[in-house]
């Protein structure tokens, strides 16, 4: 509403590895219209208050991708995060650099990390020499062709939906949701020659460590779905690899263990992914559960129908990725 | 209120205590729950990566099975909510569900798309009430510190899964205060338990898992409590290597969504399958208060 201000209390992360021994939060409380952007209040803060605040921004219109943070918690873009809302769910605001990248400043990263995994994913198009360029002119695609990039091409690297992935947390290894929503984008692309060395590069300790938890889809701030994209990914790598990773080996597990009988045979499952070999490494915990949940050592019951369930595995699962 | 009961592959195997607390709570409830013994199970986000198409066949004919008996669906998993949901979701699309029809149709199953699906979490809070609850309540849960951990397939995407924010959730801690609990906030809360990955990379697995109890615990949770199974398989059942991969003891007791309610509305632990835990939950139960008769 224009004219209205309401009390914005503001919780900044500050911290100098090179002089603090430990982060601290500077309190300010500024008067706001409810529709001021967070961007907008830090660099009040920092122009009215104290200049000696780190922050990194540019474009000031979710274009340029610099300046995320956790907002609350949250993975956010600060110029396109209205301070409103969050004052009316939190009663303040806090702000914190982004997770899974070590702080150099306040609330700037290094972001080494995150341009070390998009740089190992070669994010350029290697030209497919049987689709020449035609001389002259840009390499035309058709509309079905571009539509397969679905949301990816949208991609501002902002790092939001590093910050927000538990995997990478858990496995800096792990590429992370936007080097892998870039990789989708190169594999599915008509124009590139290495999309099956790219699959097959990717997947030992890429693909397969992702959680499909969506926090990265939430955190992104221009809607590109990388979880989404990533589970294109893992159908594709099984349809041109088979099997070849445990995770994969999962997927396609399951896929046969519900054919059986239509629920799930736990007991199995373990064997099909982890063989025999593993089967015996989780032998102690397998007793210790069987003690609480003797059911984990009995098939499950057959589901009726199972036959229309088989019907439908013969109809659409003739590629299955079990075999190539 | 009548509803298909959907109770997944875990509850009727190695979760049965969910199964048993569910019907317990349902049955204070007058919520009629329907069997369908051909119900077969969602392919827990797994299928869905090795054949998405098939996925959602497989999820049709279950929702065509409730659709039948003009039922909406009940779920008490977050993982069998997101993909029969998601199912529903993808048969918007004309491309899908002309390939998913042609492998019904010839088998006689015909999926119209009206039927819902609804996890319990969202049937205590929406279609019962929590002011309904709040009177059901005999045994008051007070006192008691409960960080909630929803998993993650009942929220996120939360544009598909259409119930509440997928960053910042509350029905789950409104519930808990319904019961007389008192709801604990920690990060944590909204995270992934580890368990698509427990079979992949165990490690990692239990150390993501091992950290959301710590992040509870340091918020000064004395129990959780989660709406999935899987979820609780990670929390409750791995915690041992949980404990392990964080290197230290975790002690923290877990109960399935229908268990607090239960203990709330005056249920034994025996009728809510808690001995079948395995960190156990008998200190925390007996703090609670004595049960006014009703």
């Amino acid at each position: 509403m224009a004219g209205t201000t309401v009390s914005a209390t503001f919780e900044v992360y500050r911290f100098d590895p090179k002089k603090d021994a430990s982060p601290r939060y500077q309190r300010h409380t500024l008067e706001l219209a409810p529709h001021t952007t967070v961007l907008t209040a830090l660099l009040r803060i920092r122009g009215e208050i104290d200049p000696s605040l780190a922050l990194r921004y540019s474009c000031r219109s979710s274009i340029c991708g610099s300046c995320a943070m956790q907002v609350n918690s949250k993975s956010r873009l600060a110029c396109e995060t209205q301070i409103g809302p969050e004052l009316e769910r939190h009663g303040r605001i806090v702000l914190e650099p982004m997770r899974n990248q070590a702080v150099l400043r306040d609330l700037v990263v290094d972001q080494a990390p995150f341009w070390h995994h998009y740089a190992k994913i070669e994010p350029h198009l290697i030209l497919d020499p049987r689709r020449p360029m035609p001389a002259g002119k840009e390499n035309p695609m058709s509309p079905e062709e571009v539509e397969r990039f679905k949301e990816t091409p949208r991609c501002i690297a902002c790092a939001a939906c590093f910050s927000a992935c538990p995997a990478v947390e858990a496995d800096p290894g792990f590429p992370g949701p936007m080097a892998l929503a870039k990789l989708y984008r190169y594999v599915v692309d008509p124009r590139d020659a290495a999309h099956q060395d790219r699959l097959l590069a990717i997947q030992p300790g890429g693909l397969w460590t992702c959680l499909r938890c969506h926090l990265c889809t939430e955190a992104c701030p221009k809607d590109i779905r990388p979880s989404e994209r990533i589970r294109d990914l893992k159908e594709m790598a099984i349809r041109v690899q088979g099997a070849t990773e445990l995770g994969s080996r999962h997927a396609v597990g399951f896929k046969a263990n519900l054919r059986d009988r239509g629920l799930l045979n736990e007991m199995k499952l373990v064997r099909q992914t982890s063989g025999l070999f593993g089967m015996l490494g989780q032998l102690g915990q397998g007793i210790r559960v069987a003690r609480k949940k003797p059911e984990i050592l009995s098939r499950p019951r057959r589901i009726e129908g199972l036959d229309e369930v088989e019907r439908i595995y013969a109809a659409l699962d003739t590629d299955g990725g079990d075999a190539k | 209120m009548k509803l298909a009961y959907y109770p997944g592959c875990v509850a009727q195997e190695s979760g049965k205590e969910l199964d048993l607390a569910t019907r317990w709570v349902c049955r204070a409830l007058d919520i009629e729950l329907v069997d369908f013994p051909n119900f077969s199970c969602c392919g827990s986000g797994f299928i869905d990566e090795a054949n998405e198409v098939l996925n959602v066949a497989l999820n049709a004919r279950n929702l065509a099975i409730a659709e039948r008996a003009g039922l909406d669906v009940l779920t008490i998993c977050s993982t069998c909510q997101g993909m029969l949901s998601l199912a529903n979701l993808r048969l918007g699309d004309a491309r899908v569900k002309a390939r998913v029809d042609g492998a019904l149709k010839p088998i006689g199953i015909e999926y119209r798309g009206t039927t819902k699906v609804k996890h319990l979490l969202q049937v205590l809070v929406q279609d019962v009430g929590l002011a309904a609850i709040r009177a059901k309540v005999r045994r008051p849960l007070r006192g008691l510190k409960i960080g909630a951990f929803y998993g993650c397939h009942l929220l996120r995407p939360a544009d598909e899964m259409q119930f509440e924010s997928g960053e910042e959730p509350r029905s789950f801690e409104d519930l808990l205060d319904a019961l007389g609990a008192t709801p604990v906030y920690y990060r944590g809360r909204v995270m992934c338990c580890g368990f698509p990955i427990q079979f992949v990379k165990p490690g990692t697995a239990t150390g993501i898992a091992g950290r959301q109890i710590d992040d509870a615990k340091a918020h000064g949770a004395e129990a959780m409590a989660t709406p999935c199974p899987l979820c609780h398989l990670s929390l409750d059942t791995y915690q041992n290597q949980a404990a392990k991969s964080v290197g230290h003891a975790l002690d923290m007791p877990v109960f399935h969504l229908p268990q607090v309610v239960g203990l709330a509305f005056g249920a034994t632990p025996e009728e809510l399958g808690l001995p079948r835990h395995l960190v156990p939950t008998d200190a925390v139960v007996a703090r609670i208060g004595p049960t006014t008769p009703a």
